[in-house]
This record gives structure tokens, C-alpha cells and sequence, in this order.
């Protein structure tokens, strides 16, 4: 379970996180939702201990991510905003080295490695040098290396951005595969369609801010419109007037 | 596993898969002693060329005795026929003596002969070969003169005022390895050429090739990244210095320095003793070279960075081949220089004082160590993950 209070954070003069709290909760998606440049991010980025919030609260599984960044982080998988991956190692190698630095049992290593090939179908690449992927078998690799020692809370930053309707539709599989393990999942995405067809609570931001929460049908409700996606767009402008 | 070994143990992988990377670290241990041994060949080749010499003479037939004298002198002369000046300017010859007709008449009559040594001084090339001419010729005037004094009853030390004498302290080890400065300066170029690339591609490359975000997010403290990467690196640095001692020994072995009386032997302690010397300095060379690669935003920005830092290591070494000072326990204690010198009295087979490598490697390593924490409080800063 996550839990977000009130959180703040500024660069410089720019506040990109404003007061926002949510809670994303076991076997559950959540979707953050938002245009571009919304705080969608730097609120993920504080979730997953790479950032460190001005003030507001912060926890994984009761425990706090500012003041136990690591213990916080053995509880979380994350596909963050950068899909980097090291061109000279394989996708099976790439699996092992999140596992170990995880300190995820050695004898079990090679086992879970071979589940999450599977999982994600990626049998013919494994044990090929990543250099070279395509957009959809580099996102494949992010996700297994993610999901390597099965946390218990799962964060993708935008996980279906840029990728062709099978990848999408694979990481979507996934997202409900987690969901059904009791896993709480919180994703961030600009795509209204997509979070409507998944979440089952949905937090939408806007500059910084929260402009609506709720469950689906509650946000529709909200913005008293029947299509999720004019009802963001009226939340989004309503947030900025 | 701890999390130091499994960071090293990745990037020890990944590096060694670059094959780029690995033929940048691993040509300069290569060519060095290459470069060592035909420097040193042509050393000798021009020490000997001015030992056994052949000079061209015009009139050697006026002046017989002075022939056979210089004959005993091991030097071969070469009876020439022609313009001296017009061969000696267009360097076919590096110099030409010209005995006068009347030699004979004017050494008989007790009056001075001149002897013309054409050459050309801008030639620096010849000046050994000139200068011995001029050596040569003092010494049989001495000889001669001491002879028609004392056939007048005077001694010749009436001549001689002062006479000098030098005495060279030197041992000849010693001297050899004056003349083998560049091999301690490859060896410590050696440490920063041979871990540079994977200290720059496990910092700037990370962040270039933006896998430092994921890398991050893992539970692990950032202290034990960077010791994991700086383990990697060093291992590479120590790779290198290694090969390159080696095989500039190797090299020296193959040149002839018994033939310019130079002694040169270099035994198993010797090479242990100059291995245990020069390690640390992998460990200081690879933290400094990760401290500027996580300093820069791009992997050509930290190249340009670490290619100045490689000027650094021969800051000492060219100081002393320019400026000899006599050494001091405490300047063991400066990185680099201590190793220099280190490197330096092993090769002179001088007795070393262990004190000598307590403080160079201690002094290497806590530096090491305080640029290393550096690096580790930079990774952690939240601007690691912009650029």
C-alpha cells in the first residue's frame, strides 16, 4: 500500500508538486493522471526515493521513504521515466543484476528469471545483447528487471508510451496479472482511454495539484460528463482557470 | 552477494564486452615498451656510433705518426678526396679533418700545425662525433708536448696548472635508470590510460545512456555503488600499470646496454617491489577519473576532463628529468611523485626505505578513499538524474 500526504516539492521557483495526497491500495490500480509537465513524475520520483520531498509524507507499506529510503525500496518495483539499459549485457543478465542488488535469494534467481521471460514473452531475446531492441523488447527488459523480487507495490511511470498495440496490450495483461497477486499498482499516464480501462481509482493532477479523485464512475460524476476523457479535459481546464 | 560484489561484477562484464574500450586501455601498455625499446636502441646506437668512429681525413699521408696514433685509438679513418665544405654541408659527411702538406716540416721545425675540422654546427646529431675529434686531438698534443719537455730536462707539470678529474657517484644502475626516466612515467600513465574508460562509462555513460535512474531506485546505498565501481575500474588500471611494468622490463631486456656500460638487471623481488609500489596509484588514478566522470554531463564532457587529468601523473616525472633534487622521506608521501621515485631507486637497485612505500600507498589510498566518498555524496544529490 502507498500513502501520500500532502506532499510539496519545488525546483527552484517552479512548484511542481502542490498538496497532494492519495492512497493507491493492495489489489488495486491506481492511475495518476495528467497532461505533460502536470508533477505526474517528480510525485513518482519521491514515491521511489530519488527525490526528496520539501514536506508532506511519504509511505511504503508504513514506512516512511524519507526517512527509510531502503527500506521503503525493497517493498517497491519501479519502471521509471528513463528506459536506459546497459547495450552490452542481455536481457537475462539485465534480470540478474536488479535481482542480486535486490538481494533476492540466489538459488531462486535463475527460476523467477525464467517466470518473467515467460511472462513477458520474451523466450527468443533473453539471452541476446539488448543493443539493438526495439522499443517494445527494451520495454520488456525494464518491466523484468522491475518486477524481479516480487514487490509488493508496483510504480510505472507512463509504462505504455511509445509502444505498438501488442506491447500495450501485454503490459495491460500484466497490470491486471499483478492486480489479481493483491499487488498495489500506481501508474502514471496522460492517456485518458487507458487509465479508464484499467483503474480502479483514479488521482487527476493538474499543475501540480490535484483537480479530482475518486473511482471511475465517481470522477465522471464529478465532472458531470459521460465520457471520461471530456471529463478530464473540463477537470484539467477547470484546474488552471 | 553483498552489493559492492555485485556492481563490481557487472561492471567488470560490461567493460570487458567493450571491445573499444579495451583496445584504448590496453595499446598504451603494448606500445610503451615498444617505444621504450627504440628509444633506447637509439640511444646506444649513437653512443657507439661516437665510440668507434670513422673520420674522413684529406692529407692523412703528411702526418703518418699521427695516423698510426689515432689508429690506436680505435678510430678508423677514411682517406677522402674532394670539396670537405661542400660534402659537409650537404651532410653526406658529418665532419672532415684536413692535415696540412707541411705538417711534417712545420712539426719538425717545433711550430704549430693547424688542423682544420670542417663540420656543421647545426648538425646536433654530429656534436659527439666533433667533440671527441677535439678530445682526441688535445690528448696527442699533450702526449707530444709532454715528450719534447722532457727531452729539454723539464718536467711537464710545469704545463699542467690545474687538472681536472671527475668522479661520477652515480652508481651505474643508477645511471641507466636516469636514462630509463619515461618507463616509471609510462607506468603511472599507464594507471590512468588503462581504468578510463570504464570509470568514465560507469559514470557519465550511466547517466548519458540514462540506466543511472533505474539503477538508483535499488536498495542500496550509494556509497556501495560507487566502491563497486571503482573496484571495477582500479582492477582495469592495475591490469594495465601491471602489463606495462612487465613488459617495459621485458624490453629493456632485449637492449643491448652492456655496449654503452650501462649495468641492467631487474630480478623477480625487483618486480615485486615495483608492482607492490605502483598498485595504490591504480586506486587514486580510477577515484579521480570517477569524480570528473560523474561531474561531467556527457561521455565526450568527461573525456575532455580525464584527458587533462592524464597531464597530471607526469607533472612529477618530467620535473625530475628537467630538475634533479636529492629525495626526502616526506615526498614518498605525494601521490604520484612518491611512486616516481619509488620506481625510480628500485630501478637504480638503490636500497629503498620501506617507510618509502608505507607512505606513498597510504597517502594514495586515503586520498583515493576522500575523492571516492566525494563521488558517493554527488550520486546521491537529486540533480544526478538531470543532464
Amino acid at each position: 500500500m502507498i500513502e501520500v500526504k500532502s506532499l510539496y516539492k519545488s525546483f527552484a521557483d517552479i512548484k511542481a508538486v502542490k498538496d497532494v495526497s492519495f492512497t493507491a491500495d493492495n489489489g488495486q490500480v491506481t492511475g495518476l493522471l495528467g497532461p505533460n509537465g502536470a508533477g505526474k513524475s517528480t510525485t513518482l520520483r519521491i514515491l521511489y526515493g530519488l527525490l526528496t520531498q520539501d514536506s508532506g509524507g511519504a509511505l511504503v507499506d508504513g514506512i516512511d521513504i524519507k526517512s527509510d529510503r531502503i527500506g521503503a525500496q525493497r517493498k517497491i518495483g519501479v519502471l521509471p521515466d528513463s528506459h536506459g539499459l546497459y547495450i552490452r549485457l542481455t536481457a537475462r543478465e539485465h534480470i540478474h543484476y536488479f535481482g542480486r542488488l535486490h538481494k533476492f535469494d540466489e538459488d531462486k534467481l535463475e527460476f523467477q528469471t525464467n517466470e518473467l521471460i515467460k511472462l513477458l514473452g520474451m523466450e527468443a531475446i533473453a539471452d541476446r545483447r539488448v543493443e539493438g531492441f526495439s522499443q517494445g523488447e527494451r520495454m520488456k527488459v525494464c518491466l523484468a528487471r522491475s518486477l524481479v523480487h516480487n514487490p509488493p507495490n508496483v510504480l510505472l511511470d507512463e509504462p505504455t508510451n511509445g509502444l505498438d498495440v501488442m506491447t500495450t496490450r501485454n503490459v495491460r495483461e500484466i497490470i491486471e496479472e499483478l492486480k489479481n497477486k493483491n499487488i498495489a499498482v500506481l501508474f502514471s499516464s496522460h492517456l485518458m482511454h487507458e487509465v479508464s480501462r484499467l483503474c480502479d481509482h483514479i488521482v487527476i493532477v493538474s499543475e501540480g495539484s490535484i483537480v479530482a479523485s475518486g473511482a471511475t464512475d465517481e470522477i465522471r460524476n464529478t465532472a458531470d460528463e459521460e465520457n471520461l476523457e471530456e471529463a478530464f479535459v473540463k477537470l484539467v481546464e477547470g484546474g488552471i482557470d | 552477494m553483498h552489493p559492492v560484489t555485485v556492481v563490481l561484477g557487472k561492471e567488470v562484464r560490461d567493460a570487458a564486452r567493450d571491445k573499444r574500450a579495451l583496445l584504448t586501455a590496453f595499446l598504451f601498455p603494448v606500445l610503451s615498451p615498444l617505444l621504450v625499446y627504440f628509444m633506447m636502441t637509439a640511444i646506444i646506437e649513437l653512443q657507439t656510433d661516437a665510440d668507434k668512429m670513422t673520420i674522413p681525413i684529406i692529407g692523412g699521408e703528411h702526418a703518418p705518426a699521427l695516423v698510426q696514433w689515432l689508429q690506436e685509438q680505435d678510430v678508423h679513418l677514411e682517406k677522402f678526396d674532394g670539396d670537405a665544405k661542400q660534402v659537409v654541408r650537404d651532410k653526406d659527411k658529418e665532419l672532415v679533418v684536413i692535415i696540412p702538406d707541411d705538417f711534417q716540416q712545420k712539426f719538425g721545425e717545433l711550430k704549430t700545425v693547424q688542423i682544420e675540422i670542417v663540420s656543421d654546427g647545426s648538425r646536433t646529431d654530429s656534436q659527439p662525433k666533433i667533440r671527441r675529434v677535439h678530445d682526441l686531438l688535445r690528448q696527442y698534443n699533450q702526449e707530444i708536448g709532454a715528450l719534447r719537455l722532457i727531452a729539454r730536462g723539464v718536467s711537464p707539470d710545469v704545463t699542467r696548472v690545474v687538472m681536472s678529474q671527475h668522479i661520477d657517484v652515480a652508481s651505474k644502475e643508477q645511471r641507466a635508470a636516469m636514462a630509463l626516466n619515461f618507463i616509471p612515467m609510462y607506468i603511472i600513465l599507464a594507471a590512468f590510460v588503462a581504468g578510463m574508460g570504464i570509470a568514465v562509462d560507469s559514470t557519465a555513460g550511466e547517466r548519458e545512456r540514462k540506466t543511472i535512474e533505474p539503477l538508483l531506485i535499488n536498495p542500496v546505498e550509494r556509497y556501495q555503488i560507487v566502491t563497486g565501481k571503482w573496484l571495477a575500474a582500479t582492477i582495469f588500471s592495475a591490469i594495465g600499470m601491471a602489463l606495462t611494468l612487465v613488459l617495459c622490463i621485458a624490453a629493456m631486456g632485449q637492449v643491448s646496454l652492456a655496449q654503452i656500460g650501462l649495468q641492467f638487471h631487474i630480478g623477480n623481488g625487483q618486480m615485486l617491489s615495483m608492482l607492490l609500489a605502483t598498485l595504490p596509484l591504480a586506486f587514486l588514478a580510477t577515484s579521480m577519473q570517477l569524480l570528473l566522470g560523474i561531474f561531467a554531463k556527457s561521455f565526450k564532457d568527461a573525456q575532455s576532463y580525464i584527458g587533462l587529468l592524464v597531464l597530471l601523473p607526469m607533472v612529477p616525472s618530467m620535473y625530475m628529468m628537467f630538475s634533479p633534487f636529492a629525495t626526502q622521506e616526506w615526498m614518498f608521501a605525494i601521490p604520484m611523485l612518491g611512486q616516481h621515485l619509488l620506481l625510480v631507486d628500485v630501478l637504480g637497485a638503490k636500497e629503498v626505505p620501506l617507510i618509502g612505500y608505507f607512505y606513498s600507498a597510504i597517502s594514495c589510498l586515503v586520498l583515493s578513499m576522500a575523492l571516492v566518498l566525494i563521488t558517493a555524496r554527488l550520486f546521491q544529490r537529486e540533480s544526478i538524474l538531470s543532464g
